[in-house]
């Protein structure tokens, strides 16, 4: 069969997929569903369009009493919580109104309760500008509440205004600059705030608050400038443009402010640097947060309509007749998931262009996409039902997003946010270059483990497997065990495995890095060693449990040495990690380290994996001979002598 | 046109099909029979290449049955073939026809010849909407799209209307005159008999008779004669009628209760032979299987896969259709 010809089929499947699933939409619902999106688009349209920033559920809950020429009328009119009214002490009284401002001179004359006292009306008083008012609540919980929003909306009409002030430094005399550091730096802090701050204090003594010296000559800059600090009146020649504290070296420090990108994205970044210490916020979280919904909410949708798609060819052995034609299976598998990942593509492209990203944006969320897919044909080709495919497609989602959101969140702290694709896009997002090591190692084990996925679900793709009926461990075991052909082919589905050992592993850093280092490296040295074992040994016990191989102590012995040796020559390839300067972490090298990959290695350290993963796999393999039980008490085993292992080797490198 | 040799297939230690091996010649039509888990379908699919093989060769149309050009050359139709019913016969078998690499134009006319020779009308209409028999037309159409040479058919007039019935078995000898081969497996041994020109019963994964009808019928039915007489024998049962009957194997008996009658005072006043139906073999010969094991070990043969290669597609037991 020529390759034409396959991507003939391929292509005529894809077209007769669109036409299914186009089909058997019913058109009516088809139709209600556009028609409640459009009223639902207009109803937001209109909203805009008219003004309108958004409803609340508190919108004019709380009536103010108070003037037109109130110098807190405004207050009262821009908060959305308060509605002004006529000022009126009888409505106070009878309820009618929440709050009452009046100005000073009336207070005392209403005789209210306040926190159960009976006693003066007048419970607060302020300032604005040179007015002086008293507010009065009515004698209720409501009031209580009307008067506690109150204060906020001064506080926030008062922080706006100072935003609004020309001179920065007499709206906010003492300015501190944060600065987010990578936490592996040389400086070895985590946060790094209060270092660089010092830092910036031995380094540049004399460096003077520029706005306030060259804009203001009215002597606020110094009295904003640390006091302690030796000062030239702003004349300094290292003076920049907002800095009241300089640091070293701005080269290496990520820019947290970010100038580029759409203006969606201005309106997403979480970054804020400037403002009253209540308003700073880390750096990129919230924009990271909203990216990963964005991009990853379009994918639920498709995984579950490409999930369904793969699960009713098996129901009433549907697909028996694509599988009798003269197609290959894999070339069926590609037409009828060309449509999902082409509809992802065009979803991703579509955000990307949203958020302001460009094409290694789309290069990023790609091989997501391809993971959410993959995952989901497996699961699809596992489960028996609609209901355990639901149960499979939720497990895909939710995993996947904790793997590429949770890390992109740390983008600008740690390079371990590198082990999702998701941090590529947010540092695009920030106008900060990405490297191809750095692609390929946020990429690489996506692509992979894809590809390994779909091989995986293409070989129980046949009638064999398709229709029979086995709880989904089962299922797996058959899949894994339908790739096996001989000896040789375990050392080949132990080094195939390392995508995932990969994913798995760089995903237990990211869970435990918060943790204390001395509780983090034991910890992370046991999962990694309890990941590889299951990774070298769970095909070898599936091709025991279906009679592939015997149960002899020499073929278990066999099975599990060349399972040892696929794993090491595979887990060579991690060495990709070393481009991107993960290694350089603690945490890195306890992972990686243990592997052999770092060059200064000896020979001994070189051969030492070697030796272990073939020890600790022909462990697995003796009890994988036995029965279930015993695997597991095996791989147990073998998991304490990896762990070992590891311990030994980072306490003695690191 | 078709050769099998040595076919088995084993599902752990569930042997399904046990060294079956048998030849079909070029426009024949060739019948599967046996009662439910007889590993007729299972055979059937290992001849359409849906299944592997444990063990021996089955060899269609030329070619290996696991070789993807052979389903060039082979319409299949299962006794489940569950149709996308959201498409319409036209654009069902448009879509095969394609897969198969048939013209466009070929295929039109192709489609419209094979659906005039099965009198379906309704040819735009949505396949969810048309009843079983008009289902079952439109997958018959769909086994001829691509013009093959070998068709295997498994239960093709199941849950079929008698009317449906007699036009699907007509259609399947039609095929015959179109010079192509059938396999033809169905429950209906009449049926069977009405098409089949060679027939296979199958028991237990076995084939345990093989040829004609009535060559299986001369090797393993028995004539029987029943003898009736106007006297009370000691062989013989009164009838309704008044006579006695007695059932006899051989002409031998028939003339020693003569010879009794006559002995007696009377005499035999009617002889009837009775041929076996298809249907009183096919219970007779399965009835008459052993009960044993039917496990794989117990069923190797000798000199047969290693371990290896019979695990190759080793799953769970499953009742084969």
């Amino acid at each position: 069969m020529s390759f034409r010809s396959r991507l003939r089929h391929i292509w005529r499947i894809a077209r007769w997929e669109v036409s299914l699933g186009s089909t058997s939409l019913d058109r009516r619902t088809l139709l209600a569903g556009v028609a409640l999106l459009l009223v639902a688009g207009g109803i937001v349209g209109a909203g805009l369009a008219l003004g309108v920033e958004g409803l609340s559920p508190t919108q004019d809950i709380y009536r103010v009493g108070i003037d037109d020429d109130s110098p807190y009328y405004d207050v009262v009119a821009d908060d959305a919580a308060l509605s002004p009214r006529e000022p009126d002490r009888e409505k106070l009284e009878t309820g009618e109104l929440d709050l009452l401002v009046a100005p000073a001179g009336n207070s005392g004359t209403v005789s209210l309760t306040l926190d159960g006292n009976d006693g003066e009306g007048v419970v607060e008083a302020g300032r604005l500008g040179q007015s002086t008012v008293s507010v009065a609540h009515a004698p209720t919980e409501k009031g209580t509440a009307a008067l506690t929003t109150f204060r906020a909306a001064v506080q926030g009409y008062n922080d706006r205004l100072m935003a609004l002030e020309p001179n920065e430094t007499a709206a906010y005399p003492v300015s501190v600059r944060l600065q987010y550091r990578p936490q592996s730096s040389p400086t070895g802090t985590r946060g790094g705030n209060s270092s660089d701050t010092d830092a910036g204090r031995d380094d540049d003594t004399e460096t003077e608050s520029g706005d306030g010296a060259n804009d203001d000559e009215n002597g606020g800059s110094n009295e904003g400038s640390d006091g302690d600090q030796s000062t030239d009146d702003g004349t300094s020649d290292e003076s920049t443009d907002d800095a009241n504290l300089d640091v070293d070296d701005e080269r290496d420090d990520p820019d947290v402010d970010d100038e580029g990108g759409s203006f969606l994205d201005g309106l997403l970044s979480g970054g804020n640097s400037q403002g009253s210490p209540a308003e700073i916020s880390p750096p990129f979280p919230f924009s990271s947060l909203v990216l990963a919904f964005v991009f990853l909410v379009p994918m639920n949708f498709i995984i579950q309509a490409y999930g369904g798609t793969i699960l009713n060819e098996r129901i009433n052995r549907r697909g028996e007749l694509l599988l009798v034609a003269p197609i290959r299976r894999l070339d069926i598998v590609a037409g009828k998931t060309l449509p999902y990942l082409l509809a992802a593509v065009v979803a991703i492209t579509g955000i990307s262009l949203g958020v302001g990203g460009g094409l290694l944006s789309v290069a990023a969320v790609l091989p997501i996409a391809l993971a959410f897919l993959a995952s989901t044909f497996v699961g699809a080709m596992f489960a028996r039902s609609f209901k355990e495919l639901t149960f499979v497609t939720v497990t895909v989602s939710v995993f996947l997003t904790t793997y590429v959101f949770v890390p992109a969140i740390f983008t600008n702290v740690t390079p371990i946010a590198l082990i999702s694709p998701l941090t590529l896009v947010v540092m695009e997002l920030q106008g900060e270059a990405v490297g191809l090591g750095g692609y390929v190692f946020a990429t690489a084990p996506f692509f992979l483990g894809s590809a390994i996925l779909f091989l995986l679900g293409v070989g129980v793709y046949r009638e064999e497997d398709m229709f029979t009926q086995k709880a989904v461990p089962l299922k797996f075991l058959d899949a894994i065990d339908a790739r096996l052909r001989g000896p040789k082919s375990v050392a080949i589905a132990s080094a195939l495995t390392i995508p995932f050992v990969f994913i798995g592993e760089l995903l237990a850093i990211a869970a435990l890095y918060v943790l204390p280092i001395e509780i983090t490296v034991p910890l992370i040295l046991v999962v990694i060693a309890a990941i590889e074992e299951v990774a070298k040994s769970i095909h070898i016990y599936a091709g025991i449990e279906s009679d592939r191989f015997d149960r002899s102590i020499k073929t278990a012995l066999l099975l599990g040495g060349l399972s040892g040796l696929g794993f090491f020559v595979g887990e060579k390839f991690t060495a990709i990690a070393q481009i991107v300067g993960l290694p350089e972490l603690v945490l890195g090298q306890a992972t990686l380290t243990p592997a052999g990959v770092t060059p200064a290695t000896t020979l001994a350290l070189f051969l030492g994996p070697l030796v272990l993963h073939t020890v600790t796999a022909a462990v697995s393999a003796l009890g994988a001979r036995k029965e279930f039980r015993w695997y597991l008490v095996a791989m147990l085993a073998a998991t304490l002598v990896h762990a070992a292992y590891n311990f030994a080797v980072v306490s003695a490198y690191v | 046109m078709i050769r099998v040799s040595g076919l088995r297939k084993t599902y752990g230690d569930f042997a399904a099909v046990v060294d079956s091996s048998f030849e079909v010649e070029t426009g024949e039509i060739f019948g599967v029979v046996g009662p439910n888990g007889a590993g007729k379908t299972t055979t059937l699919k290992m001849l359409a290449g849906l299944i592997e093989p444990t063990a021996g060769s089955a060899e269609v149309a030329g070619f290996d049955a696991q070789n993807a050009e052979m389903r060039h050359r082979l319409g299949f139709l299962p006794e489940e073939s569950p149709l996308y019913q959201d498409m319409t016969p036209t654009s069902y078998l448009t879509f095969f026809a394609d897969l198969y690499d048939v013209p466009r134009s070929v295929a039109n006319e192709r489609i419209a010849e094979t659906l005039d020779r099965l009198d379906l009308e309704y040819r735009d209409r949505r396949i969810g909407d048309m009843s079983k028999g008009m289902k079952r037309k439109v997958a018959i159409a769909r086994s001829l799209i691509n013009d093959p040479d070998v068709l295997i058919y498994d239960e093709p007039a199941s849950g079929l209307d008698p009317l449906t019935t007699n036009s699907v078995l007509e259609f399947t000898r039609e095929l015959r005159d179109d010079d192509k081969t059938v396999i033809f497996s169905a429950h209906n041994l009449y049926h069977v008999e009405s098409v089949c020109d060679r027939i296979i019963i199958m028991n237990e994964g076995r084939i345990i008779a093989r040829g004609t009808v009535e060559a299986i019928r001369e090797e393993y039915g028995e004539t029987t004669y029943h003898v009736f007489s106007d006297i009370d024998l000691p062989e013989t049962d009164p009838t309704s009628d008044g006579r006695h009957r007695a059932v006899v194997d051989s002409m031998d008996a028939v003339e020693g209760l003569q010879d009794a009658a006559a002995a007696a005072g009377g005499s035999v006043v009617d002889i009837r032979t009775h041929e076996p139906s298809l249907e009183e073999l096919f219970l007779d010969l399965t009835g008459r299987q052993m009960a044993g094991p039917r496990t794989a070990a117990a069923t190797a043969p000798a000199g047969g896969r290693d371990a290896d290669t019979a695990a190759d597609t080793a799953v769970e037991p499953e009742e084969p259709r």
